[in-house]
């Protein structure tokens, strides 16, 4: 299994914080060393590499994680905490995954 | 069905140049097993539009359990109007049971909605949409500009798709403003949740919920007590097109 992980770097040049969250998660929780890759995506660059693997895969958003497994098709996370659960096998609060959802997508408001 | 052929980033542009009915056209040719998300306020006119074309179309609602009573009769009416089968959803009573007794009943007033909204509504939503192939929303680029600007037609939704399968996403309001369905619900004569005659544009959760004067932005009249924040976690659409 190949884990890549696409953070994302603002028009401005400054780093995404939820990316930087993502990160220092992944630190603390020892689960670094299972990411493969880190690609950026720079939003000054459309030819970086996390945004070539964004348009590739028809992600949106950032930061995101692409599972491949051999023989199978790559498998897209953009929920951080149901990447924990899925890939990682670690415990994770559901309630805790639908408010990651909800903070990340606003569109999901007005539903 | 062609579902698994779709290339929704070409698709979308051509569909964000095609009318909301024909963008629900398309989607009712392409898929079998497709619901329509009807909120109880003006995306009503998505249940009339799929109806027209398809009267067995099935829709579902997200019941967070703190509509307003108006919506509750309204859902209601709309479901005799049509005849169609809606889904009223519920959320899970243990995750609910257990927000509320560890925080309370208004605890979004103290740090903010989404973990309210997230069991009330992503919850059920989530699990609902593992059962189809593709859902119609009424998000629109203009509920909340700066968030919404780059919403598709048609989108392929990772976000709740079967981890073994594929979701498609349509958003036929997206490029309407709120005036144009208004004036669809007031020509057509599409039945409306009657607190829209109270001052309320967008309506949701009663305690989330509020009416709105001239020249507000719909998006005052809910969540008004939390600070907009600036949605920074989208890739820049021009960029990953």
């Amino acid at each position: 299994m190949t884990i890549t992980l696409v953070k994302k770097i603002l028009q401005d040049g400054s780093p995404c914080a939820k990316c930087a969250d993502v990160l220092e998660k992944l630190e603390q929780s020892g689960h670094m060393d299972r990411i493969d890759e880190i690609l950026i995506a720079d939003e000054r660059d459309p030819d970086s590499p996390g945004l070539q693997l964004a348009r590739e895969h028809q992600v949106n958003r950032a930061p995101f994680f692409v599972v491949e497994r051999e023989g199978q098709a790559p498998e897209i996370y953009t929920v951080y905490l149901k990447f924990v659960r899925e890939v990682l096998e670690q415990e994770t609060s559901e309630s805790d995954e639908l408010k990651e959802i909800m903070k990340d997508n606003p569109d999901l408001d007005f539903l | 069905m062609t579902s698994e052929l779709l290339n929704t980033v070409d698709l979308d542009d051509e569909l964000q140049k095609a009318s909301p009915q024909k963008v629900i056209e398309f989607a009712l040719n392409e898929f079998d097993n497709i619901v329509v998300s009807f909120s109880g306020a003006e995306d009503v006119v998505l249940v009339h539009m799929a109806h027209q074309i398809r009267p067995d179309i099935k829709v579902f609602v997200l019941d967070t359990g703190r509509l307003h009573a108006e919506t509750y009769r309204f859902i209601e009416r709309v479901r005799e109007h049509y005849g169609v089968d809606i889904d009223v959803l519920s959320p899970d009573p243990e995750a609910l049971r257990d927000m509320v007794r560890k925080k309370g009943l208004f605890s979004f007033y103290q740090d903010g909605h989404q973990e309210c909204c997230g069991i009330r509504k992503i919850g059920p939503l989530r699990k609902k949409l593992q059962e189809v192939d593709a859902w119609i929303t009424g998000q629109r680029k203009d509920q909340s500009p700066g968030t919404r600007m780059g919403i598709p037609v048609i989108q392929d939704d990772k976000l709740f798709a079967r981890p073994d399968g594929r979701l498609v996403k349509f958003n036929p309001l997206a490029n309407w403003s709120s005036q144009e369905v208004w004036d669809y619900i007031r020509a057509m004569e599409i039945p409306y949740n009657e607190l829209h005659d109270r001052g309320f544009v967008s309506i949701g959760c009663e305690p989330c919920t509020r009416p709105i004067g001239p020249g507000q932005h719909e998006r005052e009249g809910r969540w008004w007590w939390e600070e907009a924040t600036k949605k920074e976690c989208g890739l820049h659409g021009d960029n990953v097109k």
